[in-house]
């Protein structure tokens, strides 16, 4: 029985020499070193970095509109009332807690994207637990984002059930280091987190092709509800992907964050949201260690490249 | 960067090193000077030793004094009281002679004066008090024919073997005694007698002596006379004398009361007075003794500053307070070093610390219960969709309703379980039901009660750690060890290596 507790551990020399990036390892020699306290606002904020992302070039989904105060909840048809969709979210939210996508209204029923059809009541009341902080981080007071719909292009659409699928790379000293795509489930209730048992599929960074996939730390070959094949998965538009991840170092200063990017049918690659502590799962679904491949950087990249010439660097490395 | 990673490594690293030594060093000079156990040692005799003085006033203004107890190389003073309503009290200290003076206005009644200390065995004072070189005593003042039995007596005490003191001493109590010595006594003779005429004795050899009065501790003896006992200034240092026996040290469980010729009692304004003695045994948790104990041991200044100087009270809750570094620690280790995941960093230390006042069965199914009704609670408000604060507010009261009913049903059915209720915190409980009905919401029962279990699961592992008794007197008696805690956790900040339950996550990553 021991045998079978023992096997189910590696030992610590065998994770290092993968090059396995642990949590400690991450906060210290990382985190901690990288992303100055003072920047996190720029990314924990979704609007600031909205206004950011626009400064310098990156594409988002357009900002609607903001709700700052209780008084101002009963104005969002207002604030809509050029929009036939748009998407409520907390601006310090975190995990897809609160967002709401609205797919159509009429002043007093409003269709989730799901089909859901929700009262005026029901969306004044969501504001208001946004405002009060219900869906972020400690609870501290919030405001509400209203901005508009991501319209996802129906390239990934048998390889995810429901949600959406987001595209997350991380990014280290500006180059692109690691990245996966995260593919919902039924599992995970149509949401893209790893941990609810959404699938994460490494991507190669140099081309944005699948090269493996895994649900909940196990290694799979088809989706478990559309039985799609995950290996075939390609991303379009990759050179792009990776743009919004190396402009997104000059943006906010972070040595070390994690872009999420949605496609877009129209406008292509959009940044979702920054992530000044982004997770280690992407090391399973890529089948990498993370701090191999930062070591890497460290050691063998140039520095003082643009953002574009970084890119480059990076698909140039096809393997 | 490495340069500035490692060096602050090194700081700490030598801090901890030093905090180690430090730590040692106290700890050594704790237990050799100050008498501490590593282990909680668990009862200590503790004497009541009561002083009845009772006298009839005179009519004038009234002031007793009575030689009063001080702390020795064997017994400390654990506590004391006076009982004398409406008398003045005062400490005095005159040529190392402890008294205690009681002043008040005429008065007609006879009156009863009590006077308790409560004394334990001082087995930490290891020969710590040294008296000063003592001057030449007075020749006493004796009438020609004593003076002349004297020096018969010398004469005669110069045959028997031991000391001088000790020749005396086995002279004056030969049975059946000589002629001479009958004639230097009245008739009867009392212990006081010898005692006094050992004095003579002594100081007409130029032996510099001192009567002593003291008290054999014996198990519930009741109004009872101080025993007597000689000390002479022989082979340059004091020694202490049985006045009968010729024995020289301190008996076991002898208590001295007085030194010196002065009165036990003195009393202005009264007459007819009388004190006697009485003696209890008790015994109480050493533990309790202990700081107590260190502060009468050591009569160096360094004590002064140190936590066993502080009241009992203020010390209780510094005993209570000097355990949470350790619990720091440990939840420090459970969290970046085995990978546990738990609701805040500081709840479960909160729980465990409930869970000490509750006891341990109580307690977990305590919070169980009020866990479950709470979540129930939780679903029920949250299709009522109020705003955050409100409802966190209304969780907040339910918990206390629950709290208030359990400890109600658990005083009226006996249920000591129930009644345990009180003693977790409030804000806590709620906050537990709030995130937990919040994960639930989100991600599923399964990972609500991982969430809660984890949180549990530490607390339990922090709880057997702080509730050890032996750990408790460790980290309270030999507090330094808390400067070492602190650099452990420091260091614990610069521990870039994997936790255990991240090798198990990235096993398939391994590479052998
Ligand atoms: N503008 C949008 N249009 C459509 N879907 C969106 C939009 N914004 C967010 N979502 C959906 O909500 C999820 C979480 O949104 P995100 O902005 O990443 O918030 P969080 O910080 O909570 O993760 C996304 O993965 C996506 O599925
Ligand atoms: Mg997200």
């Amino acid at each position: 029985m021991f045998g079978k507790l023992f096997s189910s551990y590696a030992s610590p020399s065998s994770l290092k020499k993968a090059g396995v990036l642990g949590m400690n390892s991450r906060n210290y020699n990382f985190i901690s070193k990288y992303n100055r306290r003072d920047l996190y606002p720029l990314v924990d904020d979704k609007v600031q970095t909205k206004i950011l992302a626009n400064k310098i070039g990156i594409n988002t989904p357009g900002l609607i509109g903001v709700i700052e105060y209780q008084h101002q909840v009963d104005n969002i048809l207002n604030i809509v009332k050029d929009y036939k969709e748009f998407v409520i979210k907390p601006a310090h939210g975190s995990g897809g807690k609160g967002v709401l996508v609205i797919k159509g209204y009429t002043p007093d029923a409003f269709t989730k994207a799901s089909g859901e059809v929700l009262s005026y009541n029901e969306i004044y009341q969501h504001i208001s637990n946004i405002l009060s902080g219900l869906y972020s981080l400690g609870g501290k007071y919030d405001v509400a984002v209203i901005e508009e719909l991501v319209h996802f292009s129906n390239i990934f659409k048998d390889y995810s059930f429901q949600g959406i699928p987001d595209v997350r790379v991380i990014v280290y000293k500006g180059f692109p280091a690691l990245a996966m795509m995260r593919l919902a489930t039924k599992m995970s209730g149509g949401r893209a987190n790893l941990h609810q048992g959404a699938v994460g599929v490494g991507l190669d960074i140099s081309t944005g092709s699948a090269l493996k996939a895994v649900m909940r730390n196990v290694p799979i070959h088809l989706h478990p509800d559309t039985h799609a094949e995950l290996n075939k998965i390609q991303v379009p538009n990759w050179r792009e992907h990776l743009e919004i991840g190396a402009k997104a170092y000059e943006m906010t200063g972070l040595g070390y964050l994690g872009a999420d990017i949605v496609l877009d049918a129209d406008r292509g690659p959009m940044m979702l949201e920054l992530n000044a502590r982004p997770g280690l799962a992407i090391q399973i679904a890529n089948g990498i260690g993370l701090a191999g491949v930062l070591k890497n950087i460290d050691d063998t990249y140039p520095s003082g490249l643009t953002a574009q010439q970084r890119v480059d660097f990076v698909l140039g490395k096809k393997s | 960067m490495l340069k500035k990673f490692a060096s602050v490594r090194f700081i700490l690293s030598l801090g901890l090193i030093l905090s180690i030594i430090f730590a040692a060093y106290n700890a050594y000079y704790k237990i050799k000077y100050w008498g501490f156990n590593i282990t909680p040692k668990k009862m200590t005799d503790v004497w009541t030793i009561e002083t009845h003085i009772s006298f009839e006033p005179t009519g004038e203004p009234i002031k007793v004094s009575i030689a009063s107890l001080s702390s020795s190389k064997e017994f400390k003073i654990l506590d004391e009281n006076i009982i004398a309503p409406g008398y003045k009290t005062k400490k005095q200290k005159k040529d190392g002679d402890n008294r205690l003076i009681l002043t008040t206005s005429a008065k007609n009644e006879p009156q009863d004066i009590y006077y308790r200390v409560l004394l334990f065995d001082n087995e930490d004072g290891k020969g710590k008090m040294t008296a000063p070189v003592p001057p030449a005593p007075q020749k006493p003042v004796l009438d020609e024919q004593r003076t002349a039995i004297a020096q018969e007596l010398i004469v005669q005490a110069e045959k028997l073997q031991g000391d001088m003191p000790q020749k005396f001493i086995r002279l004056l109590n030969q049975t059946p005694p000589n002629s001479t010595v009958q004639s230097f006594f009245p008739v009867r003779k009392t212990q006081q007698d010898i005692a006094e005429a050992l004095s003579s004795l002594l100081s007409i050899k130029g032996v510099p002596n001192r009567i002593v009065k003291g008290i054999k501790l014996e198990e519930d003896k009741k109004s009872f006379n101080p025993d007597f006992m000689l000390e002479a200034y022989t082979g340059s240092r004091w020694k202490l004398y049985n006045i009968k026996t010729a024995q020289v040290g301190m008996p076991e469980d002898f208590i001295i009361l007085q030194r010196g010729n002065a009165a036990l009692l003195d009393v202005e304004g009264g007459e007819n007075s009388s004190v006697k003695f009485s003696v209890l045994k008790s015994i109480s948790s050493s533990f309790n003794l202990a700081g107590k104990r260190a502060k009468l041991a050591d009569q160096k200044a360094s004590f002064e500053f140190s936590i066993f100087n502080l009241p009992l009270l203020e010390q209780n809750t510094l005993k209570w307070l000097m355990i949470f570094p350790l619990a720091i620690l440990v939840i420090v280790l459970m969290r970046n070093v085995i990978g546990i995941q738990t609701m805040g960093t500081f709840t479960p230390m909160l729980l465990s610390m409930a869970l000490v006042k509750t006891g341990f069965w109580p307690g977990l199914i305590c919070f169980t219960v009020i866990i479950g009704i709470g979540l129930i609670i939780r679903a029920m408000l949250s299709k009522l969709n109020l705003l955050l604060v409100p409802r966190i507010s209304a969780v907040v009261i339910f918990v206390i309703l629950i709290m208030q009913v359990m400890t109600i049903c658990g005083y009226r059915f006996s249920l000591e379980i129930a009644s345990s209720a009180v003693f977790f915190p409030i804000i806590i409980m709620a906050w537990i039901i709030e995130r937990a009905s919040i994960t639930w919401e989100e991600d599923g029962p399964i990972n609500a009660g991982k969430e809660v279990f984890n949180s549990t699961l530490v607390a339990i592992i922090t709880y057997f750690i702080i509730s050890s008794e032996y750990i408790r007197h460790i980290m309270f008696a030999f507090n330094e060890l808390n400067l070492v805690i602190l650099f452990i956790v420091m260091l614990l900040g610069t521990y870039t290596g994997y936790r255990l339950t991240e090798l198990k996550r990235f096993k398939p990553l391994a590479k052998d």
